[in-house]
């Protein structure tokens, strides 16, 4: 499979969550697990400082989490201003119980009713496009109680 | 007590003025020159003995751009301290620790920022190091990672906006008195604070930092011979850098602290490597890339708790002359400017020889910290002889 973000890299990270990235742009949401010591390593590492091991299996999740923290940006700043037409626009530390409290960052989607830390949320993807700079995204939406 | 105690000491302090972003007449490089000979003038040394030159985070005027022009006879330690502003009070121990290990006699630590042939400040203070968890999630500035911080500092934390407000009305209040502050005009009352737009939330504009152009430096020279000079020297007690298990460049994972400015660990170096402790410091310079982080700051070297921060943050207790810790007395980053906080160190060292803009009666211990809630931080804490 021909990736779009190994075509518009962005140059900053340890270059370690390459798969992240794979597997958000075939529609699944994975973090990595190590080999050795099977503890949640989050951001990707190249090696476990915990065991020594260099082996991660990268394991698909519920993308079921809980606000973190969050803010609001007003102005479009230098790097993103491809959102420049979405200000104010929320972005969300999401933290996943599911993965030993992991934090991963998304642009809010939808209604901001409830918006706070420790609000349930529940991500959904979004594939590559010029706002997120043609990676693809990991949207978190405020999980609404079920009608009736 | 650590070998490097009251074993080196600031003697010359030489600052350009500050201009607005992208209007300096003069390139980074002359900005730097500038600086670094008026602090050599200050001292009484002759710019041509300067033999160690140390800088931090992205400054382009290294040593060999300014060797020819300053007439060095011989380089003999050229070091950058890592990371951002985080690395200033580290880039005083960096220079204190090459004099006492006898690589360098007369060291200069400095910053020289202009825009016009840089970038912006905020582009270039990232090094181009901000990752693509951040970008690709409309996360690029400083201002914008901070707020996250902020947000968990003032809702999770339960520090009240009043403390924010009064560490900005502080650092406001005294750069009337400082003819080089960018902001000394603006009198910033609660109306003109609460009024000010939203950058990023929590953060509205007089919350952040400036970023200017312009230059500062400082002249570090051993114990012994800063005894021999025409200034009254700043001694170095103590400037730890580094960062505990659970802290570096994690993208908002850090487990030890996440609020705060991750500088509990170096506080707690810098009061057993000092033997003095937050009860006994007369003023503080509080890197401030954004006020939150700089309370953090606080709450971090023990001078507050989250809890207290809003009954010991007040406007009162944070001006000179009579408050119970004055701070940024010279503007700070956020009313003075912004060379990426290096005037924090400069303002400082007037503390304790009794020159700044707005003294502290009697000054003896006077504390910098560095820039908060990087990926790796430091502080310093400057004592007259008499603390030694």
């Amino acid at each position: 499979m021909q990736y779009s973000f190994e075509e518009h890299r962005i140059v900053g990270g340890n270059g370690a969550d390459d798969e992240y990235w794979r597997g958000l742009e075939r529609g699944v949401f994975q973090l990595p697990r190590c080999a050795g010591c099977r503890r949640w390593t989050w951001p990707a590492q190249f090696r476990c400082g915990q065991c020594g091991s260099w082996e991660f299996e990268w394991v698909p999740l519920e993308p079921n989490g809980i606000i973190f923290s969050w803010t609001r940006s007003f102005y479009a700043f230098d790097r993103v201003v491809e959102r420049r037409a979405d200000l104010p626009y929320v972005t969300v530390v999401t933290e996943l119980p599911g993965a030993d409290g992991a934090r991963v960052i998304g642009v809010l989607k939808g209604d901001e009713t409830g918006l706070r830390i420790g609000t349930a949320v529940r991500g959904t993807i979004d594939p590559p496009c010029e706002k997120s700079k043609w990676y693809p995204s990991i949207r978190w939406e405020i999980v609404r109680a079920e009608p009736g | 007590m650590s070998a490097l105690r009251g074993r080196t000491a600031i003697v010359g302090v030489g600052q350009t003025p500050y201009y607005k972003r992208g209007t300096s007449p003069d390139s980074d490089v002359k900005l730097a020159l500038r600086a670094i000979v008026a602090a050599c003038e200050d001292a009484g040394i002759d710019p041509r003995d300067v033999d160690g030159f140390v800088s931090y985070a992205s400054e382009r005027s290294d040593a060999p751009r300014l060797m020819a022009a300053l007439g060095t006879r011989e380089v003999r330690f050229p070091a950058l301290a890592w990371i951002h502003g985080g690395g200033i009070p580290g880039a005083l121990g960096l220079a204190g620790t090459a004099i006492v290990a006898g690589q360098a006699d007369v060291v200069v630590v400095y910053r020289s920022m202009a825009e016009r042939v840089g970038q912006r400040l905020r582009v270039n203070v990232a090094q181009n190091d901000t990752t693509a968890q951040y970008l690709v999630n409309g996360i690029e500035s400083p201002v914008q990672i901070l707020a996250l911080r902020a947000q968990r500092l003032m809702q999770a934390d339960g520090v009240p906006r009043s403390a924010l407000r009064a560490v900005t009305r502080a650092s406001y209040y005294h750069a009337r008195n400082n003819p080089r502050a960018v902001g000394r005009q603006t009198n910033l009352d609660d109306e003109t604070y609460d009024g000010a737009r939203m950058i990023a939330d929590p953060y509205k504009l007089f919350d952040c930092s400036r970023e200017n152009d312009g230059a500062c430096a400082v002249l570090i020279v051993s114990a012994e011979r800063a005894r021999t000079l025409a200034r009254k020297p700043a001694y170095i007690l103590s400037a730890p850098m580094g960062t505990l298990e659970g802290g570096g460049a994690l993208e908002e994972n850090w487990r030890s602290y996440y609020a705060t400015a991750g500088q509990a660990g170096l506080a707690r170096r810098l009061w057993a490597e000092s033997g003095y402790g937050p009860e006994d410091v007369d003023v503080a310079q509080v890197y401030m890339n954004n006020n939150a982080m700089g309370i953090g700051a606080l709450i971090d070297h023990g001078f507050c708790t989250a809890e207290n921060a809003g009954e010991f943050l007040t406007f009162e207790n944070l001006i000179a002359p009579g408050g119970a810790l004055p701070i940024n007395t010279s503007g700070g980053d956020l009313a003075e400017g912004f060379i990426h906080g290096m005037g924090l160190v400069a303002e400082a060292v007037r503390q304790l020889r009794g020159d700044s803009p707005n003294p502290v009666p009697n000054a003896q211990l006077s504390l910098m910290t560095g820039g908060p809630g990087d990926w790796m931080s430091s502080t310093c804490l400057l004592g007259t002889e008499d603390t030694l």
